[in-house]
């Protein structure tokens, strides 16, 4: 089997490994690069819980190789906190709206919504509804999430 | 039944306070066991058997051993040199001559794990794993309820061909009579498929051995407290020997009630081996090898009188409970608990369950409420079938105020309960008449929408002996003020840190950010069973309350004492000591905390430094909670799809601690409810292969697939510690109920009966379409 | 649920791709999107022992216009087909179809020729090229070939390609003015395989069929289309027809099969209802 060496950023943080050809780039994230806050929660690109932002798009860690990862930047829901430790306003948003409660999918589902607002215009509330049906979540009956869509698109609760 | 004089003078009890756990978890700097790593990790995977029940002719295990970083493979035969004791957790008694962590001779399921491979990595594991040669002389499984039921042959030889478990009521010739007489008889046949718990994070477990003897086992479950008593029986170890630890758990549902036969083989691996071994599963082991629930039919026979009260309830109910559930047992809480909030005078039943070649059955989420589902979707079509509205055969029938306390047929006393009170917010809440009238607009159009409501009493807490009686709360304030508790609580999503964080500094009068609740490790605290049963808030929030009530009571005699202030004048609030019309002495309680553990000559004489206590609290073996759900659903008239487009959950647990984690445990187990019924089903063809083996087949609701569920609070303290109630169970219980019999009103013309779950938009097509709606509308 | 294991070369030029595919013919896979891929090697469903990664090779980016037709470069992600201006103006049908592909997660990364290479009868894309008269360029180091979609999908993920081509581009033909598109499907949640799925070109002149394209995806082994209904609705007028027969007529060219989510019975049944609804709407907003 094939190893590459890769470098890439994840959460600013600048990495050089070499990885096994088969490795997803979610293994890789969790075991190499301690972002333990990567959930594997199916392997298979259904659940969202690995979701993490590569090159600005949401995308499903699972279904990437680290290999194919170098020289690209990753954000994690790790890397999303100021450096004083205040919450982004996504994670205030969940956190505020009772948006969690094992938190197993919490990360996942922090990152989509994370590249939905990055840019200047705000999604509808349609929008991140449609890209919330992308996590599957087993605690929470979505509910939270329905009012986080509400506040990040801006619409009137 | 209001009473406040039971419900404390709260700052924070009965406040949606955002939750502790929150801030590590949106951060992702959870702890949940696959982000445990240790030095020399090793890791394992499983070879399992790709047939439903056959012997094994030959095992061998040579070439995967000679893989690449493989450094061990275990068999079934190989872990009989570890003396295990492989039991239920909760019947420890029970026979267990069939049990063992491996297929040791025989495979009796898909999935049955045969061999465990500890390799470098996961991956070579299942390279190696994939290797094991295995030859199988296969028989003809037993698959389906009718076959197991038909016990033909066993499923496990030792045991002879016999049931799981059978229950039933003492014969009763009058019942007969009763059905004779009633001048109503309802009968129908509730079908429920089977379902896969499906917690976000699978099943987990790290073994650390140390030279010493000891065992450090981090394992995603309900109670670490409980997994290492039961690993400490399992393995013949001392107790302080096993350390469980299990920060964050993503999920369970009563599937990880106890360690099972992976987590099991695992341990004896790291055992075996003298080195740490994790094993993670993933979603396809989850989905087709961990336990599962809820395959069970009932059929209900129900007199009613000519006034449609109810005389008599007459049960049959069955359930394939597959090769190796949890518990055998026949589930007679089920029927017990039929009659639920209603005044049943009488109750015949049988209850039998059964083992299968499928996968056993692990408790799920409110593992009796085949008695809510049994029950008010029968009263539904006892409704349609006597010609009256099913809200005012509920009105008929549900007890009062005046009725309680209320004892069942079945012995369960019903007190301080108030269905009537909910279902009626629930009409109010929903607007019938507005609905009755829409509705029927939208059938003059050829569209179908229905309204469905359903009533339960959930008995919570379960606290009626063993392991479940109690639970315990060390709380310490430390020299700096700050208040630090263990309590014997688990969370895997209940939010129990925050809980009980609530009520600690409610009681104690202390900021609520000033209390840390610590619930995570076997090696502190005092045992506790922690999750399950609906029964945290009450017994644990219990415990916590009476021993926060003892400590301040020693701070304000240390306080008295230092003040020169009688006790009763002394007050904690928010963190300061005060002394009744004294505001100049208002003291911070860090300056007396110092005192009591640093100034020791200054404390009352003979009192004890420091300022710890604990508290183990016995709550009533049964709390009582209730609630009415009501669900408008439109059935989609071409394709037969459910949209669910409103939902009120009516509820009354009693003091609520934080009304947004109670409204989260119900929200999430009503979508739990709404997927068994619209779309999550495991099934098996007819050689035994499990035929829904990832997301794509085993489908979960996402947030297209739910409403913004309205909710209304009833609080009707329970007589216990504090007045909580549990509520964790109830929207699984009661949510299934309520969506049938939205879609059963909604598809009322076509006079189907939708009682074989799951309702999915074939079956409901089929049912639209196969049908002749009469001229008028209603049914043939 | 890790894959077996594999070599892995990432060509930044499609002739070092296709030397390679043809060095391995028969053991390499093509790594587009790996919105699908990547699950079917997590399972061990699918055990290459090469995968060739064909995301660095900058000639398969990008949407061009030339000769009548829009090209879409193989490996252009499904998220920006769905915004791209080109494919808006020229080739409306795509967009409405791909709304329903995935999700938005999976549309980053999902390419346009991975999935119509792919073929998966239930997927929404195939039966796109199928039904606008796609042609797939196909690439080996034999040379260049454009296939005709409705020669390409020969069976159950199986496709006209050689075992060493790679698929570079897909061209759809600018369709004759006057032609209005529909995509519809029924799924059990959003993003699931199509129950049911319909995709329709409908050329009307005069308040009369000049043409008529109807495919289905979930219906069949393959994405398929309805040919003798599209011949018999030609010259019909609009306002003429008897929507019902012809749904009728339409579903009875298709093969749909019994699976976990449904039966072939439902499959029909609802095909039927889902061409009325659809074509009814897509005729009355025309």
């Amino acid at each position: 089997m094939s190893e590459h060496r890769i470098e890439l950023t994840v959460d600013g943080e600048q990495i050089a490994a070499t990885v096994e050809a088969r490795t997803s780039l979610g293994d890789f994230l969790r075991e190499e690069c301690g972002r333990t806050g990567v959930h594997l929660g199916c392997e298979h690109g259904v659940c969202g819980a690995c979701t993490v932002i590569v090159d600005g798009r949401a995308v499903r860690s699972c279904l990437m190789l680290a290999v194919q990862a170098d020289g690209v930047q990753v954000t994690t829901a790790q890397g999303l906190a100021a450096p004083d430790g205040a919450l982004s306003p996504v994670q205030q948003a969940m956190h505020d709206e009772y948006a969690l409660q094992c938190g197993f999918c919490t990360p996942g589902v922090v990152m989509t919504l994370t590249a939905l607002t990055a840019g200047e215009a705000r999604p509808t509330e349609a929008e991140v509804r449609a890209a919330l049906s992308g996590h599957l979540c087993r605690c929470t009956g979505y509910q939270g999430m329905l009012r986080v869509a509400r506040r990040l698109s801006g619409a009137n609760g | 039944m209001n009473d406040t004089s039971l419900i404390p003078a709260a700052r924070f009890v009965g406040q949606r306070i955002p939750r502790k756990e929150d801030r590590r978890l949106v951060t992702g700097n959870g702890a949940f066991t696959d982000d445990v790593a240790v030095p020399g990790m090793l890791f394992a995977a499983f070879t399992r058997s790709p047939i439903a029940r056959g012997r094994i002719a030959r095992l061998d295990v040579q070439a995967a051993g000679e893989v690449a970083g493989v450094r061990a493979v275990y068999t079934g035969a190989d872990l009989r040199r570890l003396n295990i004791n492989f039991h239920q957790l909760y019947a420890p008694d029970a026979d267990a001559s069939h049990l063992w962590p491996l297929a040791d001779g025989r495979v009796a399921y898909v999935g049955d794990p045969i061999a465990v491979v500890v390799a470098d990595s996961r991956a070579i594991a299942e390279d190696a794993a994939a290797l094991v040669e295995v030859e199988y002389e296969t028989e003809d499984p037993v698959i389906t309820l009718d076959q197991a039921r038909a016990l033909a042959k066993p499923i496990h030889p030792q045991m002879g061909a016999k049931s799981a478990g059978e229950a039933a009521t003492p014969a009763d010739p009058g019942l007969a009579e009763v059905f004779a007489n009633a001048a109503h008889v309802v009968v129908g046949t509730i079908r429920h498929q089977r379902q896969a718990h499906s917690p976000m994070e699978p099943r987990g477990v790290l073994a650390q051995p140390k030279g010493s003897g000891e065992l450090t086992v981090w394992l995603s479950c309900q109670s670490p407290h409980m997994a290492a008593r039961y690993l400490s029986v399992a393995f013949n170890r001392p107790a302080h020997s096993i350390r469980v630890v299990s920060k964050d758990v993503g999920g369970a549902f009563g599937l990880k009630t106890q360690p099972w036969r992976e987590e099991v083989a695992v341990i004896a691996g790291a055992l075996l081996l003298g080195k740490p071994v994790k094993w993670t599963e993933d979603r396809l082991e989850n989905l087709t090898s961990a336990n599962q629930a809820r395959e069970q039919e009932i059929t209900v026979r129900l007199a009613l009188d000519a006034d449609a009260m109810l005389l008599a309830a007459d049960l049959e109910y069955y359930t394939n409970i597959g090769a190796y559930p949890h518990m055998a047992g026949a589930n007679s809480l089920a029927m017990a608990m039929f009659p639920g909030p209603y005044k049943l005078p009488r109750l015949g039943f049988t209850a039998k369950a059964y083992y299968s070649n499928t996968v056993g059955e692990a408790p799920y989420r409110g593992p009796w409420m085949m008695e809510s589902l049994a029950r008010e979707t029968m009263l539904d079509v006892a409704a349609r079938q006597i010609g009256i509205d099913p809200l005012e055969l509920r009105r008929r029938n549900l007890i009062t105020k005046a009725d309680q306390p209320f004892t069942m047929v079945s012995g369960f006393v019903l007190d301080r309960i108030t269905p009537r009170e909910t279902l009626e917010l629930a009409v109010e809440k929903i607007d019938v008449a507005a609905f009755r009238k829409e509705q029927a607009a939208a059938r003059a159009q050829g569209r179908y929408l229905g309204l469905g409501f359903a009533v339960y009493a959930e008995p919570t807490t379960m606290a009626m002996g063993g392991p479940l009686s109690t639970e315990a709360a060390q709380i310490q304030i430390e020299p700096t003020g700050k208040v630090t508790a263990v309590v014997s609580t688990h969370s895997q999503g209940h939010g129990t840190e925050t809980t009980m964080g609530q009520v600690i500094a409610d009681t104690l009068g202390v900021p609520f950010d000033d209390v840390t609740v610590l619930e995570d490790d076997s090696s502190r605290g005092g045992f506790g069973a922690g999750a399950g049963g609906s029964r945290q808030a009450v017994a644990g929030g219990g415990a916590a309350r009476r021993a926060s009530g003892m400590l301040k009571e020693k701070v304000k005699t240390i306080a008295a004492h230092l003040l020169n202030a009688s006790p009763e004048t002394v007050e904690i609030e928010m963190g300061m000591v005060k002394v009744a019309g004294a505001e100049e002495m208002t003291t911070p309680l860090a300056k007396i905390a110092s005192a009591a553990y640093f100034e020791t000559e200054r404390l009352p004489p003979g009192m004890e430094p420091g300022l710890t206590t604990q508290y183990r609290y016995r709550p009533p073996p049964i709390v009582f909670s209730n609630a009415s759900h009501a669900c408008v659903c439109e059935v989609d008239r071409d394709t037969g799809v459910v949209k669910v487009l409103r939902w009120v959950a009516s509820e009354d647990c009693g003091v609520m601690i934080n009304p947004g984690v109670v409204e989260g445990q119900i929200a999430g187990g009503v979508v739990q409810g709404i997927g068994g019924v619209l779309m999550e089903e495991i099934g098996y063809d007819e050689m035994g292969n499990p035929t829904a083996v990832t997301f794509k087949d085993y489908l979960l609701p996402t947030i297209a697939d739910v409403p913004e569920i309205e909710y209304c609070h009833l609080v009707t303290p329970g007589e216990n510690e504090g007045g909580f109630k549990g509520v964790g169970e109830g929207g699984a219980i009661i949510g299934p109920p309520t969506m049938v019999n939205a879609v059963a009103d909604a598809l009322a013309p076509f006079g189907a009966r939708v009682l074989d779950l799951p309702l999915t938009p074939p079956k409901l097509l089929a049912l639209m379409d196969n049908t002749e709606i009469s001229s008028n509308g209603a049914a043939p | 649920m890790k894959a077996a294991p594999f070599d892995y070369v990432a060509p930044d030029s499609v002739e070092a791709a296709v030397d390679c595919l043809a060095e391995n013919v028969g053991d390499a896979m093509v790594l587009a999107g790996g919105q699908t891929l990547m699950p079917l090697l997590a399972l061990r469903m699918s055990q290459p022992t090469v995968l060739v990664d064909i995301n660095r090779i900058e000639a398969l980016q990008g949407v061009t216009r030339g000769d009548g037709a829009t090209r879409i470069g193989a490996v252009t992600r499904q998220a920006d087909a769905l915004t791209d201006r080109t494919i808006a103006d020229h080739a409306p049908g795509i967009p409405k179809a791909l709304r329903f592909v995935g999700h938005y997660q999976t549309r980053n990364r999902g390419t346009v020729g991975g999935s119509i290479a792919l073929g998966e009868p239930a997927a929404e894309l195939p039966c796109t090229a199928l039904t606008l008269g796609a042609k797939i360029e196909a690439r080996s180091v034999r040379g260049t070939r454009l296939i005709d979609a409705e020669d390409f999908y020969l069976g159950p993920y199986t496709n006209a390609l050689e075992s060493d081509e790679l698929v570079t581009a897909v061209l759809f033909p600018d369709l004759p003015h006057g032609t209005i598109t529909l995509a519809h499907e029924v799924a059990r949640r959003p993003g699931d395989f199509a129950l049911v799925g319909l995709i329709c070109a409908l050329t009307i002149h005069g308040g009369t069929f000049h043409a008529a394209r109807i495919g289905w995806f979930g219906m069949g082994q393959t994405p398929l289309r309805s040919l003798e209904t599209e011949r018999s609705l030609v010259g019909e007028r609009v306002s003429g027809i008897d929507l019902a027969d012809v749904a009728r007529m339409a579903v009875s060219e298709t093969d749909p099969a019994d699976d976990h989510h449904a039966t072939a019975a439902y499959r029909r049944t609802v095909g039927e209802r889902v061409f009325r609804r659809a074509v009814s709407q897509a005729l009355e907003s025309a």
